[in-house]
This record gives structure tokens, sequence and C-alpha cells, in this order.
């Protein structure tokens, strides 16, 4: 069984972005407490959240998780369509800064979504989409590595946290990139490279090119939640590196496992161990 | 994608059953085809080709070797198939029948080469019923000749290679968790839960089927159910049915080094009795040389310290994966 060490972990919830006057109000009322009421100030900080640890103290991120963010339909803000629920987007600014050429690509592949997105044929999603794709992905960890496991394709895709480097041949075309990890604290960073051209980034069209450089930070909120942020980097379709964030759910239905989707194998799956009459 | 053409005549010619052989010899998908195979000498040490390599069976019993800290045998690692490919089910060295390139065919008699997989009849066929025989007879002759779609052998699409055929086609590495035993193979991937539970529901089929297992002393007994059974046995036409249900025993040596597999199967709609199928198997580590068949793992980049396998992305999806991914970035 899969039993987690859950101790103290000493993290600190994230500090939200605030504004408008309400909350700055409050901010005044804190700053107020703080000044004036020094025992109540020590019980106002946030209490740090308990998060499951490996035997040596690394966060645990074994389980099995799944995004709820609409990030998947579409990266960006939008209205509900017909083959997307509408979404606030998870892009920090809003807006993918695509260079001239790359977003007039951009359109035609909105355009063609419902034939082009190649999640249609069932091909490896690719890094970061996996794991904002709506399906379940298993997270095993060892201290040498994490493996991701997806549903999805039933792809995997080893995250390296053995203190090797990419290797030398920086040009064999992964689906998924080749992922080299290290720890930042409670924070998991994951350096991804050498992806293939193939993946698209979102049903709604987003797309990349062989360039692709995808930075990772995955922290655990508590428990049952990974705040899951990814740096997004390549200059021939990008004017700018950008970022995007999701959360991620442990999935705690009682013996929810991964049903494993071969989908790719649909097409003829009649045909086997028998043809059906 | 740059390497696409590349791929696609690797994968044609392995969907051809040219290639499997080829990696008798080190560096698999660039070398000549060998039709020499089954003449290996068997006494030889292992090289990274496919040869009959003979050993002795493991016995059950205790385990003494390394724990993990859940208690399981730490069996973790890369483990290879000793003894022929997936050409042959019941003469490992026999090569595919009608070949029409005659490639691997066996120039030792019978008795000289590799036994069957199947260990259980005695005689070493396959128990068919009379319509499944002639099933399997017409999925053979078709190999060479696919006029029809099932003719072709689902991993030449691409499909994961299924039970047993994982565990002849290509090295594989076992990754091991509490609660679970993780197999990577070259063509899809297994999850063992270590758990008391039932199966999935009947109503839901599976390429790899729904494995739960738990440790005997030094095996590892899995019961295999939801299988699809699409995937098939060899080249030669061998197949389940969707009623198969499979008991596999992975018996590891205490040298940690070796392990038998040993599957009994049982599906009557297809097989006048269970029958049992046996594959050893051996450990490979980074003091192999890397090679296009057993062990795809080059050394990690990892300068001055210690020497580490890589193991990198293994996807075949509509041929546009790596496929073999070692041989593959080797020819660029």
């Amino acid at each position: 069984m899969n039993k987690r060490r859950v101790v103290s972990s000493g993290l600190h919830r994230p500090v939200r972005r605030t504004c408008g006057r309400f909350d700055l109000g409050r901010l005044v009322l804190l700053i107020g407490l703080l000044v004036f009421s020094p025992v109540f100030s020590q019980s106002a900080q946030p209490t740090p959240a308990k998060i499951p640890r490996v035997p040596g103290g690394k966060p645990d991120f074994s389980g099995i998780w799944q995004t709820t963010s609409a990030a998947d339909y579409d990266l960006e803000p939008h209205s509900g369509r017909k083959d997307a629920p509408p979404g606030a987007g998870v892009v920090e600014g809003n807006v993918i800064p695509y260079t001239p050429q790359a977003l007039e690509q951009k359109k035609k592949n909105f355009d063609s979504r419902t034939e082009d997105d190649p999640r249609l044929k069932c091909w490896t999603l690719g890094t970061p989409r996996g794991i904002y794709y709506p399906e379940p992905f298993q997270i095993f960890q060892r201290p040498q590595d994490l493996t991701v496991f997806f549903e999805f394709g039933d792809s995997v895709r080893t995250i390296h946290t053995d203190g090797t480097l990419h290797p030398v041949d920086q040009d064999q075309e992964f689906w998924l990139g080749d992922s080299r990890g290290h720890w930042e604290g409670d924070t998991l960073v994951v350096d991804v490279t050498d992806f293939n051209d193939q993946t698209w980034l979102s049903r709604a069209g987003d797309f990349h090119d062989e360039a692709l450089h995808v930075v990772e930070r995955w922290t655990l909120l508590d428990a049952n939640t990974i705040d899951y942020k990814a740096t997004i980097e390549d200059p021939k379709i990008f004017s700018k590196p950008w970022n995007l964030e999701v959360y991620l759910y442990r999935h705690r239905e009682p013996n929810f496992q991964l049903i494993e989707n071969y989908c790719y194998t649909l097409d003829y799956d009649k045909y086997y161990p028998v043809p059906k009459e | 994608m740059r390497n696409l053409a590349l791929q696609l005549l690797i994968r044609l010619a392995i969907a051809a059953g040219g290639s499997a052989l080829t990696a008798v010899v080190g560096h698999a998908q660039s070398a000549p085809a060998a039709p020499t195979a089954a003449a290996t000498a068997p006494a030889q040490p292992p090289q990274g080709g496919i040869r009959f390599e003979q050993t002795t069976p493991v016995a059950g019993g205790k385990w003494t070797g390394k724990r993990l800290a859940d208690g399981q045998p730490d069996i973790a690692g890369d483990w290879s198939n000793t003894v022929g490919n997936h050409n042959n089910f019941i003469d490992p060295q026999g090569g595919i029948p009608n070949d029409p390139q005659d490639r691997g065919r066996p120039v030792k008699p019978r008795e000289r080469r590799a036994p069957s997989r199947v260990s259980d009849p005695p005689d070493g066929q396959l128990p068919y019923l009379p319509w499944a025989r002639a099933k399997q007879q017409e999925f053979q002759d078709g190999f060479f000749n696919n006029t029809r779609p099932e003719y072709v052998e689902p991993l030449a699409r691409c499909a994961p290679a299924g039970i047993p055929k994982s565990f002849y086609w290509h090295g594989y590495e076992i990754r091991q968790y509490p609660g679970y035993v993780v197999f990577l193979f070259n063509s899809g991937s297994r999850i063992i839960y270590l758990d008391n539970h039932r199966h999935l529901p009947a109503n839901i089929s599976l390429w790899q089927g729904d494995s739960r297992g738990h440790w005997e002393g030094n095996t590892l007994v899995v019961d295999v159910g939801n299988l699809n059974a699409k995937a098939r046995l060899g080249r030669t036409g061998d197949f389940t049915t969707e009623n198969v249900h499979v008991v596999e025993r992975y018996i590891f040596d205490n040298g940690n080094k070796r392990y038998d597999y040993v599957a009994t199967f049982t599906d009557p709609t297809a097989f006048s009795r269970p029958f049992t199928v046996t594959i050893p198997a051996r450990r490979w580590t980074v003091d192999d040389e890397p090679n296009g068949w057993h062990y795809e793992v080059p050394l990690a980049n990892n300068p001055g310290k210690e020497r580490i396998g890589d193991h990198l992305e293994r996807i075949c999806v509509e041929n546009n994966g790596g496929f073999g991914r070692v041989a593959t970035s080797a020819k660029k």
C-alpha cells in the first residue's frame, strides 16, 4: 500500500495577489493588527500546510492527479463555445506572445482544430499539455526520478532527479522532451528540452516547434493540490518567454486507478484478435 | 519531423519481419540482416544478440537478496529475454514460416535449437481447438501476404506488444514503488497493483490487461484479467481470445541477475487445455554495451560522476516515435 508520511512542512501558502478596495481594507486591518497586537499577529500568520514527504524529507508527489481547469480547451481567456467550456485563462498576462507570423499560424490551427489537433490522432500530448489535459496521470517517485504515467496513450515521461544533464545529443526530438529536475526548497524545478514539433499546446491550436524549452515548477500546496507552473520559451514562435499556471488535484475516490487508453489503436481495434464478422 | 522518413523505413523493415534478426549483432537496426542467428553458439557469453543462452530454471523459494523499504524484493532495473525473439512462438530459433527471404532460416536441427516457449503441454505445441488452429494457420500464412487487415500484426501498427510478447520484444525496465511494480516495455507499459482489489469490471478490456500481484518469497505472482487479447504471441499467427485469463509467476534468482517468467494461460474458447509459457530473462546493467535490442540504454550525461543508464522516451505512435531510440539516434 502506498503509505505516505505526513509531517509538518513549513511550507507557506503562496501569497495571493490582491487588488481592489476590499482587499486594501483587509490589508489595513492586518497592518493594524500587526502593529497593535503582537500576540494576535502571530496567530494571523498562515498555517503551514501539511504535505506528504518521502523518507529523506523531499515532497512526495506520488499519486494520481488531474486538472479541473479549462486549460486544454484554450490557454487564453475565452467565452464558452460549442467545443469548449469558458475559461478565465491560465496564461500570465492573458495573452500568449506569438510573433506576428506565428500568430497567423495559430489562427489557422484554431480554424482547423476539429481536424488537425494531434490529440485527435491520440498522439502523445507533449509537455506541458499532458499535465493539464483532462485525463488523469499518475506520478511514481523515487529519489533518482519521477515517472509521470499518462492515462492518455499510456505514454510515460521520466523526470530525472539524479543530477544527470540533458543528453549531449540535443537533436533526438522527443514527444515529451528530455526532463532533468532539481529541488529548490520544496519546489521541483524541471528543465525540459529537445522536443519534436508534432504536438500542440491546446485544442485551440497553440503550437511550438523543435526549439521549445519548458521550465516547470511543481509545488505541493497541501496534501492534495499541486501548483504547477511552466515557463514556455520558443524564440521562433514566441516574441518572449511566457508563463502558465494550473492547479492539479489528487484523485481520492476509493480504488481510483488509471485505465490504459491506447486510443491510437482504436482505428484497427475491430480486426483483432479475430475480426468481427 | 526530420527523422520521419528514416523511422518509417525502420518501421516498415520491422513490419516486414526483417530487422529483429538484424539485432543479432550489436547495433541492431543499422546492421545488415544476419541470417545465421540460429547458428550462434549457445555457449558464448551474451553480447547483446538474440541467441539461445541456455540457463537452468530458477527455483521458487525464499528471497535472500536486497529489499526495498516496503519489503518487496528489490528487482528494479533493466531486463531482457535470453532466447530468440518474437518471430516464432513455438520454435524461437526457427525463423518465420513462409518467409520469402528465408531470414533466420534454421541451420541446426530442431533438437539443437531453443525449446518452444510453451513448456506445458510437454510437446511444446499450443493446444488449439480445431477452429482456432485453422485461424492461426490463416494468420501465419497471411503474415507475408497482408491481403486482409487482420494479417498485419498489431505490434507493427505500434500497438502494445501485450502479454506475453512484451517479454521477448526488446529489453524492458522494471521500476518498483510501495504498492506497485511498473514495467516499461519497448512498446507499451504495465502497472502491476500489489493490492487485493478485484479486477476492473469485465466489460473493460485492455491490451496489457489488469494486473493484480503479490510477492511469495522470490516470486511475484500476478493475476491478469481484462485482456483484450488483440496482441499476437509471435509472427506465427498464434493468438488467444478475450476469454483468456493469465496467471504469471516471475521467479527471481537470489543473485538478482536472472529470472524466469512462467505464465499459465487459460482460454477455453480457443484451447483444449491451459498451457504454460516459460521465458527466461537476464539483467542488463551499465557494464553491458548498449545495443538496439536488449539494452537500449545509453550512459547518461553525468560528467566525472557515477555511470548511470539513461532511460529515454520510447514512443511509437503511428510510426512517428522513437522505435529503438538508441539505434535510431545513433544512425543520425
